[in-house]
């Protein structure tokens, strides 16, 4: 286990952030870390840093105490946080640089490597407070990259990119991952990208545990309905098509819902009788319908 | 302590200060001030009046004969050397007098870089950052300390160089040699000025944990002038002079507050605890 974090709480003033928290990461997995606004995910990140002192629980970094062992854990860890500005009053490079001393880097072409490789060489020499909301965030991940960290605890690395610029480090990551077995825990908000790189999740909400696991285990803990979207030249009479229920979508689409998975060929065969049929979306199955479910799940008890 | 991050974190910080005009313009103004302009108008002031009728004058000099017997006694030796009494007010005015604006210089830099040092981190968001990479608190703290410091000891060393040379030039007609520094400001040099601008940085220290903004703490830290006034009053009121003896008696005080401000920070550099208390 890469990191370790076994039934650990913090709390701020009267607020637990965190409350009971555990889960694991393997090495060379990317972990997608979910949950709303407040869950818990940045207090969880700062922990596994050894800035932020659990009051109780155990907290385990390539099996470091980030407490007693802070600095050769922060060493291992590559991190980008929303709150991190990087130095607005000196140059891309210069910022790269300086981080390079603080990381102990010695090859003088790093910084270089990574301003080319995340598309800011043409900027390396303008201040980095002149740097747009994008750019920003490229710099911050080239600097989380610095050191080669086996670990990288990244904190909504895509928020503020264009397309573009987010499949680059959604790339990135995978790359990393795969070539070099990089340890990623990955926070966002924007769960169909999460969908595309990681291999596992924890969702938390109000610093505890809702549930972890693949999705296909995640989906498995909440059974839902399954929705599926068809964009046919089919014209529905009332709110059933042939007893499954259906609604018209506000794009021309008809909406159904089974009741699972398997009843989706049958649909289809019957639909495409009745009408031509040019797509099919599966939903309910995905990551955000599952994460919703699971969320709403947690309410109700 | 690792030195490699003590270097760039001080050199990072010693380049902050040149980019931001709110810390370099009151740190290069009030030493001109003081080295420059005071001496010119000093010497000039002295120069044009007659001192057998001026009343301000007459006052200077009985201040003097209300001063200690110690004090009394350093001086003696120097004043039989002085002819005029044009000659003993402006030997008293640059070499005891002024001393005090050369306690005002460190202090002042040292505070107003310390400042931008300690809150600016905090207030532009970068402190995080600095925090969450792999340098123990003691270099940090050590990097932050020198890049104020260094400074501050570089700016006050050319002020009195400045002075001096200004003192010399301007009051030749005076004296017709040179007659500045007295060796009173070996001990002043040397000892007190270094000594004070780590008090200001050490002082800085606690005051920057309590304030989120430079300009809250430049303002907070806008009362570590007050002693030095203290001083100036004592030595205009006859009640001290400035002279080796006293000097050196107040840098061997501060180092003694210095050091005990020093071990206080020293046992509080907990990464978390700062990280906590200082990042949103």
């Amino acid at each position: 286990m890469m990191i370790q974090i076994k039934d650990v709480t913090k709390r701020y003033g009267e607020q637990r952030a965190v409350d009971a928290l555990s889960f694991n990461v393997a090495r060379g997995e990317i972990l997608g870390l979910i949950g709303p606004n407040g869950a818990g995910k940045t207090t969880t990140i700062r922990m596994l840093c050894g800035v932020v002192k659990p009051d109780s629980g155990q907290v385990r970094v390539a099996g470091l105490d980030p407490q007693s062992q802070g600095d050769e854990v922060r060493s291992q860890i590559g991190v980008l946080t929303e709150t991190a500005e990087l130095y607005s009053n000196l140059s891309g490079i210069e910022n790269l640089r300086f981080f390079a001393e603080l990381y102990g880097i010695d090859d003088p072409r790093r910084p270089h490597e990574l301003m080319e490789e995340f598309g800011l060489a043409d900027h390396k020499d303008k201040k980095a407070g002149a740097y747009s909301t994008g750019m920003k965030k490229r710099l911050g991940l080239a600097k989380a990259l610095l050191a080669n960290p086996p670990i990288l605890l990244l904190d909504e690395p895509t928020s503020g990119l264009d397309p573009a610029g987010i499949a680059m480090v959604l790339d990135e990551i995978e790359r990393l991952n795969s070539q070099k077995g990089v340890t990623v825990v990955l926070c966002s908000h924007v769960l169909h990208q999460l969908e595309t790189v990681c291999q596992r999740y924890v969702i938390i909400d109000r610093g505890r545990t809702v549930a972890q696991g693949t999705l296909p285990e995640l989906a498995e803990k909440c059974p839902g309905p399954t929705i599926v979207e068809v964009d046919a030249d089919y014209i529905l009479d009332g709110e059933a098509y042939r007893g499954i229920p259906a609604r018209p979508l506000p794009v021309g689409d008809i909406q159904f819902t089974v009741s699972s998975r398997n009843e989706v060929p049958k649909l289809i065969r019957q639909l495409s009788q009745d009408a031509d049929v040019y797509s099919v979306k599966l939903k309910g199955h995905d990551l955000e319908s599952v994460y919703f479910r699971l969320l709403e799940g947690e309410k109700d008890e | 302590m690792n030195r490699r991050a003590v270097r760039a974190i001080a050199r990072k910080d010693i380049m902050s200060i040149t980019s931001n005009i709110q810390v370099w313009l009151p740190m290069l103004i009030v030493p001109l001030v003081f080295a420059v302009l005071f001496p010119i108008g000093a010497s000039f002031a002295i120069r044009a009046t007659d001192t057998s009728t001026s009343s301000d004058f007459q006052e200077l000099l009985d201040v003097l004969e209300k001063l200690p017997q110690s004090s009394l006694d350093s001086l003696k030796g120097i004043f039989d050397s002085l002819i005029t009494d044009q000659q003993r007010i402006a030997y008293m005015m640059f070499n005891y007098f002024m001393a005090p604006f050369f306690l005002m210089i460190p202090l002042m830099a040292a505070s107003t870089i310390s400042v931008d040092s300690f809150v600016g981190e905090k207030e532009r968001g970068t402190l995080e950052g600095l925090l969450l990479s792999p340098v123990d608190m003691r270099s940090i703290f050590a990097a932050k300390a020198l890049a104020s410091l260094i400074p501050a000891i570089a700016i006050s060393l050319t002020s009195f160089v400045l002075f001096a040379v200004c003192a010399n030039v301007f009051a030749w007609p005076i004296f017709g040699r040179l007659f500045f520094p007295s060796i009173a400001w070996a001990p002043l040099i040397l000892l007190v000025m270094p000594a004070i601008g780590l008090l200001a940085v050490l002082i800085n220290v606690f005051i920057s944990a309590r304030v989120s903004t430079f300009q809250a703490g430049y303002q907070m830290s806008g009362f570590l002038v007050l002693p030095v006034i203290a001083l100036m009053i004592g030595q205009f009121t006859g009640i001290m002079l400035l002279d080796a003896k006293v000097l050196l008696a107040i840098g061997a005080a501060l180092i003694i507050v210095d050091y005990a401000l020093l071990m206080a920070i020293t046992k509080r550099l907990d990464k978390a605890q700062i990280f906590e208390s200082q990042v949103r």
